[in-house]
């Protein structure tokens, strides 16, 4: 196959596979019981203002009606307005999005690093009590389910490290005054470190589990061996011929990971009290936030898509069998 | 069964209000002298602004921000029992109930500086009537049947009502006045501009009550500084911080560690870890929560309509043990109730409402006498019937359904209801309701219309476990089981022709006593046909630094004294 064909075949893939998306995520949130008015529960909520909300929304309107004005808005960009508050989906996303990517993003780095380094270790000391060790530890933490170790932390380790127990920001942050960046970051540093660590914790297992078993593939290979016979150092063995030869599943792994970054972690948020899109998404769905739903479900969609093309495309790079 | 979790009755902090009491001359309850002033109270909660748009909210904190930086002309005064003076500093009624004349306090200005007066108060009245049944919706029920507002001279509102209004005082407690030179500009595109002007775009917010907001954060903290155009009594406190939490244990957590001055609910399970903190002090009072076993009361229901005889669910109430629920359910922290209108409701209750009796052997006596005879696995039977909606034999077993939105164990009230059940001979299953939108749509059924004959509607369910939390005038809590209400507050499915009437009347009713009368009729109705067990009125319970103090728990939202009277102590 030639590269250009590769490239445009992965390309219509990934767009067919963007209009399926955004018709799921039309069709999936209509499927809960009720909607946004029915879902209305407040002493002022009248008919009045449930037929008015109704009108708002479109609601009133048959769901093929609705679906074809959803398309339309869609192709010119426009994500609508929020149920009830009726603020614009794009603003009201992208709030909770970038707290999310910061957290999660300082998470994911964590375990990449961490993973790769006690997967190689593993490895090379294939067999030893450092290999069983580190093994052992990252399938317990694999194992662990997010939101009991994010407890964990909580009870046991927040008060002790002098670390927030959640939140995004200090209770008393900005009352007085606009601090500084310098204040701003430090006070959301704090905030994120700890889910960051309790994601980065419970992922660095997969990485770890997949780097070793791709090492030792690639050490047993006639070419580590050679370059043992050229006198190499065991560096150059691990990183040079060893690691780059098993970058593919990492990548692979790398790739799915980013793709779901934005989705967040909702248990971590929700432990540490994170407002990200997690918990954002929780709410739309509990107020049956149609427009808020679409517009958060497309972007966890092309977040997954795109990771996933430029995957594909690194394949190519990495891999020159995969165009033959 | 909205998530308003502010009402209530306070109890220990009502002394210290008293004590504060100086004499305020608006409708606050402090005014106090001689206090410490200063500093910043943080309070955590599970509760989040919306908006700052009164035209788009939805969210009930939204009414505290509100409370504090948007004038209403009344509010609600201690023990939420009376209206009492906010901007309105008095008010006269015509003999015939169809106009209000408010008289306002002179000399209040907007934060910007502009003055405020009652040319505010009739451009936001007359707008929200203007555009009620479009972007002023959400307002719409507070200028319920009024046709307009004059402002004769810049002290004085006039209200003109197109019929006597019942409950008007109540519903104008929730008007909030927009500064007109604000808002007018947005009033575009047939009222549409209104809901889509953001005020939290351009803070500090222009405010004309005791605080404006300096700054907002939907999900995050929202700070509140004092207005020094009010017209009222001072704040004593620099600043105030509604600090949002999507979990309750950050928020206690952080209230325990002193990181926060005060929470505006603490969980039924927390309390006891809470009350060991010595520098903390534990605020309980009566809420407008009323937890209760909601009966299909559905006149066409299809199945299981031995349900419907209101003999049948008082002998299966009575197997209930309610002080069983009370304690392991709640921790203790709730009071057996038997009015729908719950104890705020006070004496618009019926006297003759009571708490159901936990009495399983007469219960058992009355099905037994009823002809539901126990079969050999000892499950009742009821027998088979005739006519429209004839049903055969069957066993008396049901399902309940248990919504998961609710701020108690409602599985683990399940678990004590069904065991109290089985000793009547019934046996029910628990059926998952899911959240609020999916537990009413259960209950309504999939295809709803009061319109059809006869309605469709309320088929699919038996009896659920869920709870109502009353606002202090009964006119919503008695509209919950009329017609009017089918499909879309009515959660039992009742249809009553004469109480619908009654409805209508007591909504008219200008005269208290007369309306109370009435009130105490209806109130009776609903206990004596069972649509509902009312089993508890659960306790408002909120925590706050013991270092601050002069403040009522229960008034936050509806009366601006919550934050204009705590001081530190």
């Amino acid at each position: 196959m030639q590269r250009s064909d590769y490239i445009i075949k992965r390309t219509l893939f990934a767009i067919l596979t963007v209009y399926v998306a955004v018709t799921l995520n039309f069709v999936l949130f209509r499927a809960l019981p009720g909607n946004a008015v029915s879902g209305l529960k407040c002493v002022h909520c009248t008919e009045q203002f449930k037929k008015a909300v109704a009108h708002d929304m479109g609601l009133d309107k048959s769901k093929w009606q609705q679906y074809v004005i959803y398309m339309k808005n869609l192709a010119h960009g426009d994500l609508g307005f929020t149920a009830i508050n009726h603020k614009p989906v794009r603003g009201e996303l992208w709030d909770p999005i970038k707290k999310t990517l910061a957290m999660i993003t300082l998470g994911t780095v964590f375990s990449i690093i961490f993973g790769i380094f006690t997967g190689v270790i593993s490895a090379w000391r294939r067999g030893t009590w450092m290999d069983k060790g580190s093994v052992w530890t990252a399938l317990a933490f694999y194992s662990v389910p997010t939101q009991w170790l994010g407890l964990m932390i909580v009870y046991f380790v927040a008060d002790r490290v002098g670390l927030p127990h959640g939140g995004i920001q200090s209770p008393d942050y900005g009352i007085l005054g606009n601090p500084g960046t310098y204040d701003f970051l430090v006070d959301r540093t704090k905030h994120m470190l700890l889910p960051a660590l309790t994601l980065g914790l419970v992922l660095y297992g997969d990485y770890t589990l997949i780097v070793r078993s791709a090492m030792l593939e690639t050490l047993g290979e006639d070419y580590v061996l050679t370059a043992r016979a050229k006198g190499m150092s065991n560096w150059a063995i691990v990183w040079k011929h060893g690691f780059r030869n098993a970058m593919l599943p990492v990548v692979t792994l790398i790739a799915l990971s980013l793709g779901f970054i934005i989705g967040g972690a909702i248990t971590i948020e929700y432990v540490f009290d994170y407002p990200g899109i997690g918990l954002a998404i929780v709410d739309a769905i509990d107020k049956r936030d149609y427009a808020f739903l679409q517009g958060a479900f497309l972007v966890l969609t092309l977040s997954v898509i795109l990771f996933n093309f430029i995957a594909d495309l690194l394949y190519f790079k990495l891999d020159p069998r995969v165009t033959t | 069964m909205s998530a308003r979790r502010l009402l209530g009755v306070a109890t220990v902090l009502a002394v210290l209000v008293a004590a504060g009491c100086g004499g305020s001359s608006t409708g606050g309850t402090g005014g106090t002298s001689g206090v410490k002033e200063g500093g910043i109270f943080t309070e955590g909660t599970t509760n989040y602004i919306d908006t700052l748009n009164p035209f788009n909210y939805i969210e009930a904190q939204s009414v505290t921000a509100y409370q504090e930086v948007y004038p209403t002309l009344i509010q609600y005064g201690p023990g939420l029992k009376d209206i009492v003076p906010s901007y309105a500093k008095s008010w006269d009624t015509s003999s015939d109930g169809k106009t209000i004349t408010f008289h306002l306090y002179p000399g209040g200005k907007w934060s910007d500086g502009k003055p405020l007066s009652s040319a505010d108060v009739a451009w936001t009245a007359n707008t929200i009537i203007k555009y009620q049944s479009g972007p002023t919706a959400v307002l719409a029920s507070a200028v319920q049947h009024v046709k307009s507002v004059d402002a004769p001279d810049p002290n004085t509102a006039v209200f003109h009502y197109s019929a006597p209004t019942g409950n008007a005082m109540a519903l104008l407690a929730g008007l909030y006045i927009l500064p007109q030179h604000i808002w007018q500009q947005y009033d575009t595109n047939s009222g549409k501009g209104l809901k889509t002007f953001l005020p939290e775009n351009s803070l500090p917010l222009v405010s004309g009550g005791p605080f404006t907001i300096t700054q907002y954060q939907k999900k995050g903290t929202t700070v509140f500084k004092p207005n020094s155009g009010w017209f009222g009594p001072k704040p004593h406190i620099d600043a105030f911080a509604l600090v949002y939490y999507t979990n309750a244990d950050s928020m206690i957590a952080d209230l325990q560690s002193g990181q926060i001055s005060a929470v505006d609910q603490v969980p039924f399970t927390a309390v006891n870890a809470v009350k060991k903190v010595s520098a903390v002090n534990v605020d309980t009072y009566p809420s407008g929560e009323i937890v209760n076993i909601t009966w299909n009361s559905n006149p066409y229901k299809p199945q299981n309509r031995e349900l419907l005889d209101p003999k049948v669910k008082k002998a299966l109430s009575m197997c209930v043990d309610v002080s069983q629920i009370k304690s392991v359910v709640f921790n203790g922290y709730a009071e057996p109730e038997g009015s729908l209108l719950g104890s705020i409701g006070g004496d618009w209750r019926s006297p003759n409402v009571k708490p159901v009796t936990f009495d399983c052997s007469a219960a058992n006596q009355t099905l037994d006498q009823l002809g539901y005879k126990k079969g050999a696995d000892g499950i009742r039977v009821a027998p088979a019937t005739t006519g429209q909606y004839a049903q055969a034999a069957h066993k008396m077993e049901y399902q309940i359904m248990v919504p998961t939105s609710v701020d108690f164990n409602g599985d683990r009230e399940f678990s004590i209801i069904q065991e109290g059940l089985a000793n009547a001979g019934v046996k029910v299953t628990e059926q998952s309701g899911g959240d609020s939108t999916a537990a009413y749509a259960i209950e309504t059924g999939d295809k709803c219309d009061p319109s059809t004959n006869p309605p469709t509607g309320y088929d699919k369910f038996d009896i659920a476990l869920w709870d109502w939390v009353a606002p202090p005038d009964p006119d919503f809590q008695l509209s919950v089981v009329t017609k009017g209400q089918w499909c879309s507050w009515s959660d039992t499915g009742w249809i009553n022709d004469a109480y619908d009437a009654d409805y209508a009347k007591q909504g008219t009713l200008v005269n208290e006593s007369q309306r109370k009368d009435l009130v105490h009729k209806m109130d009776e109705t609903i206990y004596n046909n069972w649509l509902y067990t009312q089993l508890l009125n659960e306790e408002g319970i909120a925590a706050h630094d013991k270092k601050w103090t002069g403040f009522d728990p229960q008034l936050q939202g509806y009366n601006y004294s919550f934050f204009t009277d705590l001081h530190q102590s």
